[in-house]
């Protein structure tokens, strides 16, 4: 192990690696404010991660990964939302329920198709880089431009997403109805409309954003490990609550757990620190952060 | 973050439940049609195979001992309206513990330091569960999330514990050295494992159905968990009934950790409590969070486990069913929709909860 290492890299990594959870936390804004809390985003990811990369193997095409592993994600979505919905059964006890079957199902997939509950290793081409070295006004800004520049393709793909998410959330009908189902479901009832669409539509977004998220994690690395989500589901809720339920206050908190993740990774390759060790401190960050910001909006409600 | 008004009967109804537990077992048939290349060999070892041994019948029963506890922790919970997301960290954390307290007195009686271990074994799953009911309590921290989150990197340091500074090196197991056979609770159905550790479970049981339906302590949490506002309009300390439940829900998983230790495996094996957090779950809403129905409870989820462990061994089904026929069982067993179907006509619900 040799010098100190620039920040810069460690940051441009982070960048990369706060994508799943972005992602997620931008599908769980929506289930939030439609009154939800959605402990499903885990299984969700783990569902997209495992059909994404599976499906790019067996076809060769990443985008075709990309688009089923979402669709199988959204079958899983739509499976959690009917239960929770329309059967009526605690949107927690779902979630759990969405959460097992999503490392059942995995797991008893792999096994069936590869003969293999360990690794699977797809030959895959990388995820395409945007260099966007075109664009020279955004080069020349220092060091924001090499941070923002060369990532691969899903990255641009979730910030294009979180900027639809926030027209859809704050300039339209659909976003106000929204909210409106998640203050109560008598509010939307008394001016005619179906509350429950509205939360299952929450939660098909949810599906589309956690299947992105899978997406970037598998394709990434071209092969799927089991339990890859790796408890990014429950940090996107806390990212959540961090980011004040706002788009752009997900943006800054998702990128505090990517650089935490980015240090973890290089604390990994460059100490002695178990990996053990190492896996348990995003949690630990999580649990932390959580405590820090329920504390202060404790005292900020007195005041 | 919005929560049911009262998670206290979560399950709906006999005959929803009943439905529930017939579709998860139909979709245990369907998944090994599915899988199995030669289903009915797998289809018999799965519903026969746990009664097919004097050895199975005992490892159906002794892997419903830490089910009993585990489920008797979640239904304290949910009585009282909390959520203890965090089972299995506390139970895996309090194996450790007591081992650690074993392996440190290896010249002491069987029962002085086998009770010292169990005693560390419950508090020190009562203090990383007490720890979310704290702060759940004093800042409103959201105790679902926490107990999740402390429990998930609880889970990664006992792992690093137990591969690291207490591995056994003789050994080729990722596990600690083997607790002195002074501790070794003994069997009681040879050659299975079962041991005396069922009795504790059975005690467990009627423990916590006495403090429930007979004691002040247990009428105040049942009050908060029906309904936290009337409770405090009762004159109920509410907020304490946000730590005292997650208190005692820790305690019982970090007994099921310690009896497990003591009772079945003789040491502490990396991730050998995989899944024992959520099961947990599954048993209590099974039983409706009544401390006495989790015992048939803890026993049909045995039967599912033993099942698939069985197909798995005779067959080419993998243990992993048994997860998917978990998740069944907790898509359908709160679903309100279906009891109100099944209930009789004319029999008005209950006032409502929220979803």
């Amino acid at each position: 192990v040799s010098g100190v290492q620039s920040p810069l890299p460690l940051l441009h990594n982070a960048v990369s690696i706060m994508t799943p959870f972005l992602l997620a936390a931008i599908g769980g804004l929506f289930t939030e404010l439609a009154g939800m809390l959605n402990i499903a985003l885990e299984g969700l990811i783990l569902v997209g991660s495992f059909f994404a990369v599976v499906f790019a193997g067996l076809t060769g095409s990443l985008l075709a990964g990309v688009l089923l592993g979402v669709a199988a994600t959204l079958l899983v979505a739509l499976l959690f939302g009917a239960a929770s919905l329309y059967l009526e059964a605690n949107v927690f006890i779902t979630g759990l329920a969405t959460n097992l079957l999503a490392s059942g199902l995995t797991a008893v997939l792999a096994l069936r198709l590869f003969g293999n509950k360990g690794v699977l290793r797809f030959a895959l081409p990388g995820l395409p880089v945007l260099s966007l070295q075109g664009i020279p006004a955004l080069r020349r800004i220092p060091v924001l431009g090499d941070l923002l520049l060369g990532h691969n393709v899903l990255v641009y793909v979730s910030w294009l997403v979180l900027a639809l998410a926030a027209l859809l959330i704050h300039r339209t009908p659909f976003g106000l109805r929204l909210r409106g189902a998640g203050l109560g479901r008598e509010t939307l009832s008394s001016l005619g409309l179906k509350p429950k669409r509205y939360q299952l539509a929450a939660i098909l977004i949810s599906g589309l954003t956690c299947g992105l998220a899978g997406a970037a994690l598998t394709l990434r690395l071209g092969a799927f490990v089991p339990n890859i989500s790796g408890g990014r589901g429950w940090i996107a809720l806390v990212v959540i609550y961090l980011g004040n339920k706002t788009p752009a206050g997900i943006l800054a908190a998702a990128l505090l757990f990517g650089l935490a993740e980015s240090l973890a990774n290089y604390a990994q390759g460059a100490t002695n620190v178990p990996a053990e060790l190492i896996l348990a401190f995003p949690y630990l960050l999580t649990v932390v952060a959580m405590t820090l910001y329920s504390i202060w909006r404790f005292y900020r409600g007195r005041a | 973050v919005r929560r049911p008004r009262t998670l206290a009967e979560l399950s709906a109804g006999t005959a929803s439940l009943l439905l529930t537990l017939g579709a998860a077992l139909l979709s245990a048939v369907l998944l090994i049609l599915l899988l199995s290349r030669a289903p009915l060999t797998a289809i018999r070892y799965f519903f026969l195979g746990p009664f097919g041994s004097r050895y199975a019948l005992g490892s159906l029963l002794s892997g419903a001992v830490p089910l009993v506890l585990t489920g008797l922790g979640m239904a304290v919970a949910f009585r009282s309206s909390v959520f203890n997301l965090g089972g299995e960290g506390q139970l895996y954390a309090g194996a450790l513990s007591a081992t650690v307290v074993m392996l440190a007195l290896p010249g002491q009686s069987g029962y002085v330091g086998g009770a010292a271990a169990l005693a560390v074994a419950v508090v020190t799953g009562a203090a990383l569960a007490g720890l979310s009911g704290f702060l759940r309590m004093r800042w409103g921290t959201d105790e679902l999330i926490s107990s999740f989150l402390i429990s998930a990197a609880v889970l990664r340091v006992v792992s690093f514990l137990i591969t690291g500074p207490l591995s056994d090196p003789a050994s080729n197991l990722q596990a600690t050295r083997p607790i002195p056979a002074q501790y070794w609770l003994s069997g009681i159905f040879p050659p299975s494992r079962l041991s005396t550790s069922a009795l504790f479970a059975l005690v467990a049981a009627g423990l916590v159905f006495f403090l429930l339906y007979y004691t002040r302590t247990g009428y105040e949490m049942r009050m908060c968990g029906l309904n936290r506002e009337f409770a405090r309009y009762g004159g109920i300390d509410v907020s304490a009934y946000l730590l005292t439940p997650m208190l005692l829900s820790g305690a019982l998983h970090g007994l099921a950790g310690g009896l497990s230790i003591m009772g079945t495996y003789h040491v502490a094996v990396k991730e050998f409590s995989a899944g024992l957090g959520w099961n947990g779950i599954a048993v209590a809403l099974i039983a409706g969070s009544h401390p006495l129905a989790v015992l048939p409870a803890a026993l049909f989820l045995a039967y599912i486990e033993a099942g698939a462990r069985e197909a798995m061994l005779h067959s080419d089904v993998s243990l992993e069913i048994a997860a998917i026929v978990q998740a069944v069982i907790f898509f359908l067993v709160t679903a309100r929709a279906l009891a109100r179907a099944l209930r009789p006509r004319g029999v008005e619900a209950r006032p409502g909860r929220g979803a």
